[in-house]
């Protein structure tokens, strides 16, 4: 054991390894903090760049690049309220309202701090208890994450703030986007309006880039129709302070733990990861009223949430040889052309192999989270860039990337209705968190439900009661719409 | 206007346009090609899935090969959906100069069929075929059914007994399955998974008794010994499963392999598609793409234009002859 350590430890501290990880770290901060550009696309293209180094330096650059896009998500999201990575849409909630009342550096910092904890917890997690996490993972089968889907979709009311109408009126539009394209079961092509385009259903990223990016300049332009000398923002200060720090330890660890298991579970990640974890956090927290209006607790959950899903996505990934989300489906292509098979027998044969990954992600998470700190103050300073400069650049590179994403047109014009259906929502005072959620959520709700009804024969009750799991998340699901009734009754 | 502007002499202004439009000009002509001998400039090569599957790998690792022998940069470009039919239709409208080519799955002899666009192996500049991946037919270690023989009589004793995962409706391991079906005289139930790895997994977990899936996919946990494989659904035996028989040897004649291969517009003349055959040649010759056929579980399997064209053409009219066949198989 001490030995693989050790032996783990020595084959990753080379100049040439901890080179390629710091190139890593920075191509994927800058693949993470351009919308569109997102952390899968950053690591399959690079993938073949690594065929013609050794194992450790080709994962070196790849582990850097998964590292540190998904904190560097986090910067637009609180910058401009654009999401860089969809990881990373819980951390614009309430790093964006942060940096609206100045403090656009502290709201970075914290997400360059709790966002190493959050990996760094997460690796631990998969270093000491890899094969139960997996194995928990496992178990969930078609009823099990309908229940994850249906808990999800019971928080949308979490979300809304006090518009819950609206907001459930805004989710039941986003689970209507999300039946355009293929049946999950039938393939049978559903409102494509005989369109090939359509056949996937609408592209997620670039609903996100319009809904959130193109909206909020719209909503920017038309609220200071005429009057654009606007006052420099004030970056504030970086590191948070002895209070914030012990304010945000809670929802830091809550959402560090949740992300790990969200991650690890198989088609789930930082994304719904970081939703979950946000509205925990809120549940649990003293100030819940805070939450979505620039809550340290918010964005600690959201931040150490999404990046805790990276270590629970690689820990699937290496013990079962299954990807947690698609950045992990990408690494074991990678992994395989380096003649490593991802699986069980990985701990037993290759067991420095593993602490290598282990070493590596921790360090990739430490350099990032440098990268993160000294970049603030300078990033910080975008927001003082003329404003119709920052809009025309926000529209562009979200244009960009769109396009990007799959090489298709038809994702710009998504990107565009989006934008102005987002924006016209918005001066409806409709919530948009919870389109988004019933967006992420539709697919795995319905595809699941299916399934499950398909292995329980059609029996509804003896599904939804099949396992412990399927009764703890329809519990859950019970209570976390009950709860708030009765507390206003009881308030009232 | 013109004589006018320049009988007042050139201001600056106009000088920058000028500049301009002389640099955009110059631009255009150096993009344009023709002169020299094929390839003068850089290759296109679209890929019908998205980045990091297995279809990626294969072109970017193919055209990182040939490009040494073209002596041109061989670019990749993604452009996922509708199982690769926006792809193929994409390639299809390109000009047939030879500069956009595509990566051809087994998809485009189905496409078609399936009605998601009007493209297939008879309107394509059909390359090569570069390797083959079979199916599989997988269970969990501790499952009752030791044998392929085992699987069918629990299968025929309770029709619609036994589930079986796949990696999605109008895949190819789902038409394998069909195929299994109809050849065994089984029925089965399905629960289709949007790909092989959540499908894997759902059999991992002990949701379902049976996954279908390619060789590569399954061969981390068979090796662990945590799933088994009962039968390769083809006509030959698997490198990665040498001990495993097939579903001829077995005596029942089905099985359909996914493959790969390149393809360019229809049209492009055959000079070409002869130079551009040569260098996949000579690509699929090296060590390098055996040893990825080997650890990504695919058979090196080479196949020229020519040769491709007759098999490809086939398959369309198997898969258009079986698949609505198939689909409506009384359950």
């Amino acid at each position: 054991m001490t030995a693989d350590l050790l032996a783990g430890l020595t084959a990753v501290l080379q100049w040439e390894v901890l080179t390629f990880l710091a190139v890593g770290v920075v191509l994927g901060a800058i693949f993470g903090s351009l919308p569109g550009l997102t952390a899968t696309m950053g690591v399959a293209v690079l993938t073949p760049l690594t065929f013609w180094v050794s194992a450790e330096q080709g994962l070196a650059m790849l582990l850097g690049i998964y590292c540190g896009a998904i904190p560097a998500g986090g910067i637009p999201a609180i910058l401009i309220n654009v999401p860089g990575t969809p990881a990373s849409i819980a951390t614009s909630w309430d790093g964006y309202a942060l940096s609206k009342k100045g403090q656009a550096g502290l709201a970075l910092g914290i997400n360059a701090l709790l966002s190493a904890v959050g990996q760094l917890t997460s690796i631990f997690f998969l270093a000491v208890a890899a094969f139960p996490i997996a194995s928990f993972a496992l178990r969930f089968g078609p009823a099990e994450y309908f229940g994850l889907a249906l808990f999800g979709i019971s928080l949308m009311a979490g979300v809304s703030g006090d518009r819950v109408i609206k907001g459930m009126l805004a989710g039941m539009l986003g689970l209507g986007i999300a039946t355009v394209g293929l049946d999950p079961m039938t393939a049978y092509p559903r409102y494509t309006f005989g369109q090939s385009e359509f056949l996937d259903g609408i592209s997620f990223v670039p609903v996100m880039i319009g809904l959130f990016g193109l909206a909020e300049v719209l909503i920017q332009i038309s609220d200071r129709w005429g009057k654009l000398d606007q006052a420099p923002s004030k970056l504030g200060r970086i590191w948070p302070a002895w209070m914030e720090w012990k304010r945000m330890l809670p929802s830091t660890f809550t959402g560090a733990g949740i992300g790990t298991f969200v991650g690890a579970v198989p088609a789930a990640g930082g994304d719904i990861g970081s939703v979950i974890a946000w509205e925990q956090a809120r549940r649990l927290s003293r100030n819940k009223e805070a939450f979505g209006k620039g809550s340290l607790e918010g964005l600690a959950a959201s931040c150490s949430s999404c990046n805790g899903a990276i270590g629970g996505a690689m820990t699937t990934m290496l013990t079962l040889g299954i990807p947690g989300d698609a950045v992990s489906a990408v690494l074991i292509g990678a992994l395989l052309i380096h003649g490593i098979q991802p699986g069980p027998l990985l701990f037993r044969d290759h067991r420095d192999f593993v602490f290598s990954i282990v070493f590596l992600m921790a360090f990739a998470s430490m350099v990032m989270m440098v990268v993160g700190l000294l970049g603030a103050k300078p990033l910080a300073r975008a927001l003082r860039i003329p404003s119709p400069w920052l809009w025309a650049g926000i529209v562009m590179f979200g244009a960009i990337g769109s396009y990007a994403l799959n090489n298709a047109v038809v994702d710009v014009w998504a990107m565009f209705v989006a934008g102005i259906v987002g924006f016209l929502l918005r001066k409806a005072d409709v919530p948009l968190g919870p389109l988004v959620l019933g967006l992420i959520l539709g697919p795995m709700m319905e595809s699941n439900l299916r399934r499950a009804l398909i292995l329980g024969r059609g029996d509804w009750l003896g599904t939804l009661t099949s396992s412990s799991i399927v009764v703890f998340f329809m519990v859950a699901t019970i209570l976390s719409l009950l709860l708030p009734l009765l507390k206003k009754r009881r308030a009232g | 206007m013109l004589s006018r502007m320049l009988g007042q002499g050139m201001n600056r202004r106009f000088a920058v346009v000028q500049a301009l439009a002389a640099a955009i000009l110059l631009f255009a002509v150096s993009c344009r090609h023709g002169d020299g001998p094929y390839p003068s400039k850089e290759l296109k090569l679209i890929v019908q899935a998205s980045p990091g599957g297995i279809s990626d790998t294969v072109s970017r690792f193919m055209g990182s090969l040939i490009e040494k022998d073209l002596g041109v940069p061989v670019v990749c470009e993604n452009k996922p959906g509708a199982s690769g039919a926006l792809a193929f239709s994409y390639v299809a409208r390109r000009a047939p100069d030879g500069y956009t080519l595509g990566h051809a799955s087994i998809e485009i002899a189905v496409v078609r069929t399936l009605g998601y666009a009007d493209v297939g192996p008879d309107n394509m500049g059909l390359i090569c075929l570069v390797s083959k991946t079979p199916a599989v037919l997988v269970v969990r270690e501790e499952a009752p059914w030791n044998s392929f023989e085992d699987f069918i009589a629990a299968a025929r004793k309770q029709r619609g007994g036994l589930i079986l995962a796949h990696a999605g409706t109008g895949s190819i391991w789902h038409f394998n399955a069909l195929l299994m079906e109809q050849a065994a005289d089984i029925r089965v139930t399905y629960v289709p998974y949007g790909g092989t790895s959540r499908s894997l997994a759902s059999l991992l977990g002990g949701h379902v008794d049976a996954v279908i899936a390619g060789t590569g996919e399954a061969i981390a946990n068979v090796k662990a010994g945590r799933l088994k494989v009962l039968a390769v659904l083809d006509e030959s035996r698997s490198q990665l499963y040498p001990e495993t028989p097939t579903s001829h040897e077995l005596g029942y004649n089905f099985g359909a392999p996914a493959w790969s291969g390149f393809f360019a517009p229809a049209g492009v003349p055959d000079a070409i598609l002869e130079r551009l055959e040569k260098a996949f040649r000579k690509g699929f010759a090296s060590s390098k793409w055996a040893r990825l056929c080997r650890e990504r579980g695919m058979e090196a399997v080479f196949m020229g234009r020519k040769e491709f064209r007759e098999f490809a053409l086939q398959e369309a009219a198997f898969f258009g002859r079986e698949i609505p066949q198939l689909l409506t198989l009384e359950r």
